[in-house]
């Protein structure tokens, strides 16, 4: 694969008080691209997608989406440079109908006549447009999960994070996901991905890149990821023997 | 040596302050609910202890304790009736609820004791004590000693009573509380009981340096809002050294700018510490 | 149904006489109501409970009545240089204030609003303290906003009113309102998806207070004589305006005129069967009336409102993330 990093990460650490949620990860996602990110829970993978969105601001390292340095940023001007991600607990605005909360998205880089517009094309993206006038609150959740993905293709990004898009999904639901998820990467987008479940990981991503106690274990492709011995001591040990 | 003259006032007066406070700082502490009508029950504590005096003949230092003592059962009834109502709904109920009670406690004030000022006359009302070039006015002094009393008292409750072990761990989880079997709800009722009855009495021990009126409250709402900020709202240990602080910053203050502008100086402390620290000086950063 | 309601607030006038109680009341229902929709801009549509909008309410009262008496300037310039002022003041709180939420915005705020009123009854320079100013006597006319009776007042407001609501509506359908409303559901998830947080609270904040300063000249203009606690108190203008919104139904068009009927008429009943016996009686009873409509109704004043159906959304009360 030849394609360039969109986006670098080069020492980045981030401390919470006595906690050090990320130490030293360094790693590279190739343009258009899906890359998975796994590792047990507190391995720092919701830590990471926050401080590349700029939700935290990382004290250590570089971060670089197409050679500019995003750390110091704040998360709208991230937004603006093409980088957004979806929430792990849906952070949808449950009161306002579904197209109100794929428009303000849009917001970003269409004034308002032409952002109704822009939001409707993404809500059909996600297969959603016939629910457009449905207020959130109401939605099932599958369906929330696709509103977070429209709302976040809304902005136009070049990369796209998702955060536990297909928590509580069924195996029906759950492919219908990952061709959607697919057909972006198809549109052109960089998807990183995080997933417990481990299978979808291994199906959908072309590479992925390992956790533990917010340290990176190794990065590759997920035949070798799965071979790798610190990662499965660290995770896929336990996951297998379930 | 004006100024380690005023800085020794400020931590007289800064004293009071703190124990004033605590009771904010508690009730924050332990349910989350900030009562703006806290420095309405200092209010009643001051009348408590003036009228102790006229009535009674009862030195407010003494009358200070009938003020805690009235004031403390008053503040168990408000809870068990009015505020453990709010307890889950929206933050805006709460906050409201509380403004109610500061309009309904301060026109019932003027109702019943007049819009009148009234003031105590002690024995050692101008008395003041000679520490080689510094002064200390005794009832400043008593004040703080009394405010110091109270405070040791607060510190043991709530250190090392079985009380005040279960009141903090409501504070800290209270589903957790419930469930090892401690009366949440009967904590709640004791620290609002505490925190009112607290205010009543730092109001009633200042009853000899100042006057008292219905209105007086609003005197020390910034106040009492700065200093439970400067050591972090919940937090009973900030705000002793929050009340300190606050003190001194008056008092130096005071050596600069017309007494009526303090409040905008503690004003701009308050502002800079919620803009800068919002966990206040003394709490963790999150 | 808003253009009914305006042509009969235009016609009931020609019911009544010109110069009596009810078209006062009714002039203060409008004055207070569009008070009511300038918070519900910050209050309503991002959220954030200010107790502290008489700061900027004062601004206003005080900037025009300055003007007037120190330059002769017509209240309608005294108007805008109030709301030029009250709109700085806005942007000048905002900025420490606007990370906080809940309890610790309505403590600053309030706090704000306290410290106003403090250092007006101090400077007794500019406001004459607390002995209270006069708004100097002009022959009577629509450029020196003087009048002889109360009924120009009654068509001022009125138009303040729809002024105001007009702004509210526009906002809350615009660009911009999308964002306020975004802020309010989840600040995060807005910033993510692009939405400049912190600027956009201080626009509200500085439409909201400039609006509200502006008000305060109307209000000024109509009762010849206020003091610091009259325009800066907390229970007679900051508590006052934030129950208006919310009573009626926070964040929506109507809410702040029903908010405004509902408690300025309660208001004006308690004055009128109370308030002539003893000091504080008819304040006691508003207090009171407060407490039993939370007690009755804790999960929303709102849900008295019945424009109002949305269930509150309770943001964790935490000062800063």
């Amino acid at each position: 694969m030849p394609a360039s990093p969109i986006l670098e990460m080069r020492g980045v650490g981030k401390r919470f008080g006595g906690l050090q949620a990320l130490q030293d990860v360094s790693f590279e996602v190739r343009r258009g691209e899906i890359l998975g990110l796994i590792g047990p829970n507190g391995a720092g993978k919701t830590t990471l997608f926050s401080t590349l969105v700029g939700l935290h601001r990382a004290d250590a390292g570089a971060i670089l989406l197409e050679g500019r340095n995003l750390v110091g940023l704040k998360p709208h001007r991230i937004a603006r440079l093409g980088l957004t991600k979806t929430f792990q607990n849906v952070a949808l605005f449950m009161d306002t109908d579904v197209l109100d909360n794929v428009v303000i998205g849009a917001l970003l880089h269409h004034p308002l006549p032409e952002a109704r517009v822009r939001a409707l094309a993404c809500l059909e993206r996600v297969g959603l447009a016939n629910i457009a006038h449905k207020r959130a609150g109401d939605l099932s959740f599958p369906e929330r999960a696709r509103v977070e993905v429209a709302r976040a293709l809304s902005t136009e990004p070049k990369m796209l994070l998702l955060d536990e898009v297909m928590a509580a999904l069924n195996a029906v639901e759950m492919a219908e996901m990952m061709d959607l998820i697919r057909a972006l990467r198809a549109d052109g987008l960089t998807v990183i991905v995080v997933e417990h479940h481990m299978k979808a990981i291994m199906a959908l991503c072309d590479r992925i890149v390992a956790l533990s106690f917010g340290r990176l274990l190794a990065v590759g492709l997920p035949d070798e990821i799965v071979r790798h011995p610190d990662v499965v001591t660290a995770y896929l040990g336990r996951a297998y023997a379930e | 040596m004006a100024l380690i003259q005023a800085i020794l006032d400020g931590v007289m007066i800064g004293g009071v302050y703190a124990v004033i406070s605590i009771g904010l700082t508690l009730v924050f502490g332990v349910m989350g609910i900030v009562n703006f009508a806290q420095a309405e029950f200092l209010m009643l504590g001051m009348f408590i202890a003036w009228f102790a005096w006229a009535k009674l003949g009862l030195d407010p230092l003494v009358g200070a304790f009938l003020a805690f003592a009235l004031v403390f059962l008053l503040g168990l009834a408000v809870q068990h009736w009015l505020v453990r109502r709010v307890m889950r709904a929206p933050e805006v109920a709460q906050i409201f609820l509380t403004v109610g009670l500061l309009i309904v406690l301060e026109n019932a004030a003027l109702l019943a004791f007049g819009s009148d000022f009234r003031s105590v006359s002690t024995p050692y009302q101008t008395a003041a004590l000679r520490l080689g070039p510094l002064f200390v006015s005794v009832p400043y002094l008593a004040a703080f000693a009394m405010s110091a009393l109270s405070g040791l008292g607060l510190w043991w409750f709530l250190r090392v009573s079985w009380f005040g072990r279960a009141m903090r761990a409501t504070a800290q989880d209270p589903m957790a509380a419930r469930l090892s079997g401690i009366d949440v709800d009967r904590m709640r009722r004791l620290a609002f009981g505490l925190g009112v009855g607290l205010s009543a009495f730092g109001g009633a021990v200042i009853l000899p340096y100042l006057t008292v009126y219905p209105t007086v409250g609003s005197q020390f709402v910034v106040l009492m809002f700065t200093v439970v900020v400067l050591g972090g709202l919940g937090s009973v240990a900030g705000a002793v050294v929050g009340g300190l602080a606050v003190g001194v910053i008056q008092s130096l203050s005071g050596l600069v700018f017309p007494i009526q502008l303090q409040n905008l100086v503690l004003f701009v402390v308050f502002i800079a510490v919620l803009a800068v620290r919002p966990e206040g000086l003394l709490g963790k950063a999150r | 149904m808003p253009v009914a309601a305006i042509a009969a607030a235009l016609i009931v006038p020609l019911g009544l006489d010109g110069d009596g109680y009810a078209i006062r009341v009714i002039a203060l229902v409008f004055l207070f109501a569009a008070l009511g929709q300038s918070w519900n801009i910050v209050g309503g549509l991002a959220n954030q409970i200010s107790l502290g909008h008489a700061a900027f309410f004062g601004i206003g009262a005080y900037t025009s009545t300055r003007l007037l008496i120190d330059f002769g300037l017509s209240p309608w310039f005294g108007m805008l240089a109030g709301g030029v002022l009250g709109g700085a003041a806005a942007a000048l709180i905002s900025l420490p204030t606007m990370r906080l939420r809940g309890h610790y915005f309505a403590l600053a705020t309030l706090a704000f609003g306290e410290v106003m009123r403090v250092v007006a009854n101090a400077w007794t320079g500019l406001t004459g303290g607390p002995v209270g100013i006069s708004v100097p006597y002009s022959a009577p006319g629509l450029w020196m906003l003087s009048f002889k009776g109360t009924l120009p007042f009654y068509y001022l407001n009125l138009t303040a009113l729809v002024g105001v609501t007009a702004v509210f509506v526009g906002i809350r359908r615009s660009a911009f309102g999308y964002r306020l409303q975004a802020v309010r559901e989840d600040a995060n998830a807005a910033e993510v998806v692009g939405v400049d947080t912190a600027r956009i609270k201080i626009q509200a904040a500085v439409i909201s207070g400039a609006l509200t300063a502006m008000l305060g000249t109307l209000y000024a203009q109509m009762n010849f004589f206020f003091d610091p606690d009259a325009v800066f108190g907390a229970a007679p203008i900051s508590v006052r305006i934030a129950l208006i919104a919310i009573v009626g139904g926070i964040g929506t068009a109507a809410g702040p005129i029903l908010g405004a009927i509902l408690i300025v008429s309660l208001e004006e009943i308690a004055n009128v069967l109370l308030s002539g016996q003893v000091a504080g009686l008819s304040n006691l009873v508003y207090g009171l009336i407060l407490i039993a409509v939370i007690m009755i109704q804790p999960h929303g004043l709102v849900a008295l409102g019945p424009v109002f159906r949305r269930p509150w959304r309770v943001p964790a009360v935490d000062a800063a993330k």
